[in-house]
């Protein structure tokens, strides 16, 4: 725990327990889609190629890394994930990412897909809101995983025929561009 | 049932919620323009207060886990829109927020309990 941190939270007038919550349960939406995600990129066999899962796969990584990134700072304010998974996923903050009905429904896959990024959206920026101008560090690790949960949803959202992303494909999936600073584990890059 | 006086509109501004206890009855109010909705202020996922929602044109958002539901309806829209059929538990998570009728009486919502 690092108690100047927190203390320096607590005295710009932030309550270190909601925002515990509000991370915690961050923490386990990213874990949970990372699991969910897995099953959606395996099931997305040959959809526009195999270009879908690929993009499936970047942002099933990212969320990986977005539960890495999260995580120390629970611990460095004074916080820890659940002792027991099932708590951590029956708290997580966005609701589970299940496979469709009908697999083969390309459609149906990418509505799961940018509504969990949708979610994701709004769980970030309610973070970045409740940090502004308090904390910091937490505000700029929020931030940078909002940066890449909103390219996750213009991704999905192109396939859906609802505009141009903007983007182009990152190098290798699972880049995270954004929130690498905060890695504290290897990523692989 | 009866009307309880709650609150004066320009209280709540647009595009905002804001939640009450009426006794030991939680209440959510929710203004869309010109038009105020009243619904229970429990999310019917989990149980929890829906204090600090928030509005995204018609759709209240739960803080907690993100549910969305339509306050002209109650009815949820978020995760039911994907949640899949073949999968029946899940639907006992999808249940609507009970509405409350509204009446404005001189700038002042009243509010069916």
């Amino acid at each position: 725990m690092g108690k100047v941190a927190r203390q320096m939270v607590e005295q710009a007038g932030l309550d270190v327990n909601v925002l515990l919550d509000k991370l915690v349960r961050a923490a386990g939406a990213e874990f949970t889609t990372f699991y969910y995600y897995t099953i959606l990129r395996v099931n997305a066999i040959g959809f526009d190629g195999e270009g879908l899962k690929e993009i499936i796969e970047d942002a099933r990584i990212e969320d990986r890394n977005h539960f890495e990134a999260l995580t120390p700072r629970i611990y460095e304010l004074g916080g820890a994930l659940p002792r027991d998974i099932r708590q951590f996923a029956d708290i997580a903050g966005c609701p589970d990412a299940y496979l469709p009905q009908n697999p083969r429904d390309m459609t149906a896959m990418l509505n799961v897909l940018v509504e969990a990024e949708r979610c994701a959206i709004r769980t970030y920026t309610d973070i970045c809101n409740y940090t502004a101008g308090k904390d910091h560090r937490t505000y700029q690790l929020s931030l940078a995983i909002l940066h890449e949960e909103v390219e996750h949803e213009a991704w999905f959202s192109e396939y859906l025929g609802e505009g141009p992303s903007g983007h182009f494909r990152r190098g290798t999936p699972g880049t995270s561009p954004f929130a690498r600073m905060f890695m504290s584990a290897d990523i692989g890059q | 049932m009866a009307f309880v006086r709650i609150a004066r509109v320009e209280e709540i501004p647009r595009g905002h919620t804001a939640f009450f206890r009426i006794g030991n009855k939680p209440l959510l109010v929710a203004r869309v323009d010109e038009d105020i909705f009243a619904l229970h202020g429990v999310c019917p996922h989990r149980g929890n207060p829906l204090e600090g929602a928030t509005l995204l044109d018609h759709l209240l958002d739960c803080p907690w886990h993100h549910f969305q539901y339509d306050v002209r309806t109650g009815e949820n829209y978020f995760p039911k829109n994907v949640y899949p059929a073949d999968l029946p538990q899940l639907q006992a998570q999808l249940r609507p927020l009970r509405r409350y009728a509204v009446e404005i009486r001189d700038g002042e919502i009243w509010v069916d309990l």
